[in-house]
């Protein structure tokens, strides 16, 4: 069946997150037709983050919803188009690629994914039993149901040392669970975290194991001490995890798409994947920094060698190529 | 079509915000209900949804049927107020 000429773009960009609204603002800019699918948040992670530091051009920081919302209009502002839908599939039909959606199907001359990451879970007992209910990986979102009650969080890394910091505005006492014997965390934020002492208590060496609870509440949870193997329990009323980021990469299998060990998307120095006409950007590629700037910076070179790809399509009169590196 | 619709949220929950600009921008009116103003209906917004999370809406029908979407989730949120 041929495809609907109206569901053909130049471009399909599958997310709508840091990486996903500059590439938009770049190629809707130059007058390329593009279509952005999200299924979630019009922002990605970036729009949960309670305070952005490190973003160029906001010298006293920035909520990241309000980033989130001036990548979105400036991308609007260009003419870019966004339709709430889940992406299933990605094939080749006719030369072009297919994506099939819960909605129905567009077809595209090239696609970028950037569909970034989502919190990682550390997979012990209770952890699903309890989500949202005592269990949860959004601070900002549910941080508030815990005012004057004890918390755990897990993790070592600057998402776990930030959001304990947040959560502060609301626990009585914070326990931190990091496996390591120190923190992943940038040391600025080492250094923010000395000023909360009075309520976070870190656990350095220590495994989280089981998460318990009673009559549907988290009552406690159980680590193991790595220097002395003893088990330990910390009592609590919730659990914030921050572990990590898993690549949103699942709607690939059997698109051809190359992933890496850890299940991120590969590409070449144009950001091109091993398909031709499917690039990616931003956290969900292999090698990606996970930070907003590097997404947005991401975004922008896809972009660029994207126009370069549809360009040498046009030349070509063909319905993919390859890009000579 | 809805009859009301209700919203659960706290102060600092960005996908509140999200779907109160996006009901904001279809000019579709709602009840928000702050529970960290209001945290004896913590329980109330618990048992209609079975998640200590927000956003939480509820849209409550012209048969006085009502529907429970967690989180910003404008795929459900979308029919739901057709």
């Amino acid at each position: 069946m041929e495809p609907d000429k109206k569901n053909i773009h130049d471009l399909v960009v599958v997310g709508a997150g840091p990486a996903a609204l500059s590439a938009a603002i770049y190629t809707c800019r130059e007058d390329i037709d593009t279509l952005l699918i999200e299924k979630g948040a019009i922002g990605g992670l970036a729009a949960v983050t309670d305070w952005v530091d490190n973003y160029p051009g906001f010298a006293k920081g920035i909520a990241g919803l309000n980033l989130s919302e001036e990548m979105r209009k400036q991308a609007e502002r260009f003419g870019a188009k966004f339709e709430l839908d889940e992406v299933l599939k990605i094939s080749i039909e006719d030369g072009l690629h297919r994506l099939k959606m819960h909605g129905g199907d567009v077809y595209a001359k090239a696609v970028l994914i950037a569909t970034g990451s989502d919190y990682r879970k550390i997979g012990v007992p209770g952890e699903t039993e309890f989500y949202a209910r005592g269990v949860h990986y959004c601070a900002t979102c549910d941080g508030a149901f815990y005012r004057d009650k004890k918390l755990v969080v897990v993790g070592g890394g600057n998402s776990a040392v930030q959001e304990a910091m947040f959560l502060t505005k609301f626990a009585s006492h914070i326990d931190m669970l990091v496996r390591g014997p120190s923190f992943r965390a940038s040391e600025v934020l080492q250094h923010e975290l000395n000023n909360h002492k009075d309520k976070i208590t870190v656990h350095f060496n220590t495994t989280t194991d089981e998460i318990v609870g009673a009559e549907g509440k988290v009552t406690k949870v159980i680590g193991t001490d790595k220097t002395t193997n003893q088990k330990k329990e910390f009592i609590t009323d919730g659990v914030f995890v921050f572990v990590g980021l898993d690549p949103n990469s699942g709607f690939l299998v059997g698109s051809g798409v190359e992933l890496d060990e850890f299940r991120f998307i590969k590409s070449d120095i144009r950001l091109m994947t091993n398909v031709p006409g499917i690039f990616v950007a931003g956290d969900v590629r292999s090698g990606a920094t996970m930070q907003i700037a590097s997404a947005s910076g991401e975004g922008a070179t896809s972009a660029l060698m994207i126009r370069e790809y549809l360009n040498e399509m046009n030349r070509e009169g063909t319905s993919s190529v390859k890009i000579e590196q | 079509m809805a009859k009301n619709i209700t919203i659960y949220t706290t102060n600092t929950c960005s996908y509140c915000v999200m779907v109160k600009r996006w009901l904001g921008s279809k000019g579709i009116s709602y009840e928000e209900v702050n529970l960290e103003q209001y945290p004896d209906r913590q329980a109330e917004a618990l048992s209609m949804s079975g998640a200590l999370t927000v956003p939480i809406t509820v849209v409550t029908k012209n048969d006085d049927s009502k529907e429970v979407i967690v989180g910003y989730n404008l795929a459900r949120l979308a029919p739901a107020i057709a």
